[in-house]
């Protein structure tokens, strides 16, 4: 075959085999491309790598990979362009089977087994891997080898175009794949972390949590060892009088997820649950740092069903440990800028559901207390300065629908009456009539149609067992990570080192004299970005500064950070941690 | 294919991923594609619950109406006006008002009319006005044994929405409410049962 019947001068296919090493840029140690059209095959080892990539990457030719961030990086790491049109598919295998069970997974090999396509010259040789891992010199026939190897998954990419081609949507294809330039942008940037104060954790970490245990453990005490015990805390709760969600076998659930909730409402649990979450999740040493001081992960875009990026707890340094951000640092000479949308999933399900109230309200820079004053719990003169408590109240319950929350869930995160949080559910409802119509529609059109879609085309599609809940909020979730990645985009293209994206934000870096325009210019991309995806709504966005030699700060995890960083100097670090 | 026909703006703007984005957006108005409504397939025939605020609609009802409400099971029967003769001293008349609760349900609200000899019952008198008041505010209605009547609370705050009235006609919405209650010819069940022969 020749390709489809797409109008590029020449399609090329395109995989390299390459060096990672955890936290660290990819080494290309060879490339393989075919181009459909002419048959011509290029098969490069790295010390035949030129200035240039060896096949044409102008806008008549389509670069299509299989996770192709991975070879963008390689681009990068080479000093070539980047392709102008990139057709990844990955992406598209996630697109088309979003929702849907993948037996074998989305690697090239589930997405060959999905479609009953030939496996033969993919098949995962560990000791292949092993030998590029290795790193050089290799032996000629061991080169030989490996680009074998490495056509066997360009093979593989000419089986599966043309049973993927004809039901993938091409101009929005190629604008995910423009995103995965962007991805590979971020992933060669990285976030910078402050070495000394990590290296100082990773050597005393065990002793760390043992000090800190014991140092909070001694407000609770519902620890034996490091393990939580059930039983203590279970007569914590009773002699305080806490009220506390049970499963359905009766035991008490003690999910991180009701951890943080039930912190929320009792916020002397704060420090107990950040102490659960850390030793529960952080394992310094997976935390993927280079040797340039910069944690650097796969980003993993398209992976959540929303298409969020999802990358590794662990590994990344936006992980659930929040304390640990504080190991984010600018180098001297440089600042940071972390910059959200403000109140995002409101504005999106205000703009796309075309709710005039709703609109009015995100438009009047506060929409909690806008909220409180359309439905009339508040009078129109009042200010968040006169009426906190009712502003809270109403910024729960935007919050609450936002994640699909019940009036039961909504009463425990208040802490006040079920009648209470019935009526607040009530009044959202009221108040929004028209945002409710829609959202009841998107769920309709969901089930009758089997599939949502986001306004370029990223679907989840509805199986038997889908979650009402989960396809109402898809909708914003989803439109908010169009959002993002054309943020993701028009930033990276403009020259503005993006560290890394975070659900609803962007960190970026830039020395230090040029900080204050690249703040101003990514606030421009995303508001750019949200003009697009809203039809010409744009979203506020807010911009933190972190200039040398200030540290990233996230105020969840301020005590937490300080109380580490107070163990780290008696472990010898106390300069370091000062 | 020569190099023109490969200048990819010439053949298909829309795949440049750089421009045109506006072009590429999906429609969102899922209420436009879903094409789904709310059916009305229930509606209650009752007095509004002690603990729920009304609104009564200001134009449509069907007065008078005959109903016979079979005591046992609480069912309230629409009698159609050929079978009035015939169940004399069995119906009561009454206005059924059209209203809808806080939480958007929709009923029809039977307010009984003076009996034939003028006698209006202060229960029904003081229905009646509700009902009026109804039309206009949000109110609730609650016994009051020693009083006789209904006592009629009225909801003070002037935020509280509009009703949401049934896109279903008046018709509709009484075929649905009597439904499978509708007195309609001599052999009906009930008029059997009146007339002892069941």
């Amino acid at each position: 075959m020749n390709g489809p019947q797409w109008p590029f001068r020449e399609i090329w296919l395109v995989d390299f085999e390459f060096i990672a090493r955890s936290g660290n840029r990819p080494k290309p140690v060879c490339l393989v491309a075919l181009e459909l059209r002419s048959r011509r095959i290029i098969r490069q080892w790295q010390n035949e790598f030129g200035r240039a990539p060896p096949y044409s990457i102008d806008a008549g030719s389509l670069f299509i990979a299989y996770y192709a961030s991975a070879e963008l990086g390689c681009h990068l790491a080479l000093g070539w362009q980047l392709p102008a049109r990139v057709l990844d598919l990955y992406v598209e295998f996630r697109n088309r089977t979003n929702g849907l069970e993948t037996p074998s997974g989305s690697g090239l090999i589930g997405a060959l087994t999905y479609f009953g396509l030939d496996t033969i010259g993919v098949v995962e040789k560990a000791e292949m891997r092993d030998l590029i891992l290795r790193g050089g010199a290799w032996t000629t026939g061991e080169q030989v080898a490996i680009l074998d190897y490495c056509e066997g998954d360009v093979r593989a990419l000419e089986r599966l175009l043309p049973v993927m081609a004809l039901r993938i949507d091409l101009s929005r294809a190629l604008l995910r794949g423009r995103y995965m330039a962007a991805v590979a942008r971020m992933e060669w940037a990285g976030v910078p972390i402050d070495m000394p104060p990590l290296e100082l954790l990773r050597e005393h970490w065990d002793g760390i949590q043992d000090a800190l245990v014991a140092e909070i453990d001694a407000m609770y005490g519902v620890f034996e060892g490091h393990t939580f015990k059930r039983d203590y805390f279970g007569a914590l709760l009773a002699k305080e009088g806490i009220p506390w969600p049970l499963l359905e076998s009766g035991r008490l659930d003690l999910s991180d997820d009701t951890f943080r909730l039930m912190a929320r409402v009792y916020p002397a649990l704060s420090p107990l649950r950040e102490l659960r979450s850390t030793l529960a999740d952080l394992r310094l040493n997976d935390l993927a740092v280079g040797h340039d001081g910069r944690n650097r992960t796969l980003l993993s875009p398209f992976r959540a069903r929303s298409g969020r990026n999802q990358p590794s707890n662990t590994k990344f340094i936006f992980g659930p440990s929040v304390w640990l951000r504080g190991l984010i640092r600018p180098p001297e000479g440089q600042g940071l800028a972390y910059i959200d949308w403000e109140q995002q999933e409101f504005g999106i399900a205000a703009a796309l559901s075309g709710d005039r109230l709703m609109c009015e309200a995100y438009n009047s820079g506060d929409p909690y207390l806008a909220f409180a004053k359309q439905a009339g719990a508040i009078p129109p003169e009042a200010t968040r300065e006169t009426h906190p408590i009712e502003r809270e109240l109403f910024k729960q319950v935007v919050l609450a629908v936002q994640y699909g929350m019940e009036a039961r869930s909504l009463a425990l995160r208040l802490n006040r009456p079920l009648v209470l949080a019935r009526d607040l559910l009530r009044a959202h409802h009221e108040t929004y009539r028209s945002f409710w119509q829609w959202s009841d529609a998107a769920v309709d059109h969901a089930i009758l149609s089997g599939s949502l879609s986001t306004v370029f085309g990223w679907v989840v599609h509805v199986t038997a067992g889908f979650n009402p809940r989960s396809l109402r909020n898809f909708p914003m979730q989803a439109n908010g990570a169009e959002m993002l990645r054309l943020a993701c985009c028009l930033a990276t293209e403009r020259g503005i080192e993006v560290c890394a994206p975070i659900h609803d934000a962007l960190l970026i870096a830039a020395p230090s004299d040029r900080l204050k325009h690249d703040v101003a210019a990514t606030q421009a991309a995303m508001a750019e970005a949200s003009r697009i995806v809203l039809d010409g709504f744009e979203l506020r966005t807010d911009a933190k500064v972190i200039a040398y030699p200030d540290r990233y700060a996230d105020p969840r995890g301020t005590v937490m950070w300080e109380r580490v960083m107070k163990l780290v100097a008696r472990c010898g670090g106390a300069a370091i941690a000062a | 294919m020569n190099a023109d026909a490969h200048d990819l703006k010439k053949l298909d703007p829309t795949l440049d991923p750089f421009t045109n984005l506006e072009n590429l957006r999906l429609p969102q108005a899922f209420a436009e594609t879903a094409g789904v409504k709310r059916l009305l397939k229930t509606v209650p025939v009752r007095k509004p619950g002690s603990q729920d605020f009304v609104r009564v609609h200001p134009e449509l009802r069907l007065s008078p109406a005959a109903l016979i409400e079979l005591k046992d099971d609480r069912d309230m029967y629409l009698v159609t006006p050929n079978m009035v003769h015939q169940l004399a001293g069995e119906f009561f008349t009454a206005t059924l008002y059209l209203a809808v609760t806080r939480q958007s349900v929709t009923f029809l609200w039977p307010v009984r009319l003076p009996n034939p000899d003028g006698k209006y019952l202060e229960w029904h008198r003081s229905a009646a006005e509700a009902a009026e008041s109804a039309k206009s505010k949000w109110i609730r209605i609650v016994p009051n044994m020693g009083l006789g009547a209904y006592e009629l609370f009225e909801a003070v705050s002037p935020n509280i929405p509009p009703p949401v009235w049934p896109e279903a006609s008046f018709e509709e919405i009484i075929k649905v409410a009597f439904r499978d209650r509708l007195i309609d010819h001599p052999d009906h069940p009930i008029v059997k049962r009146l007339r002892g022969e069941q």
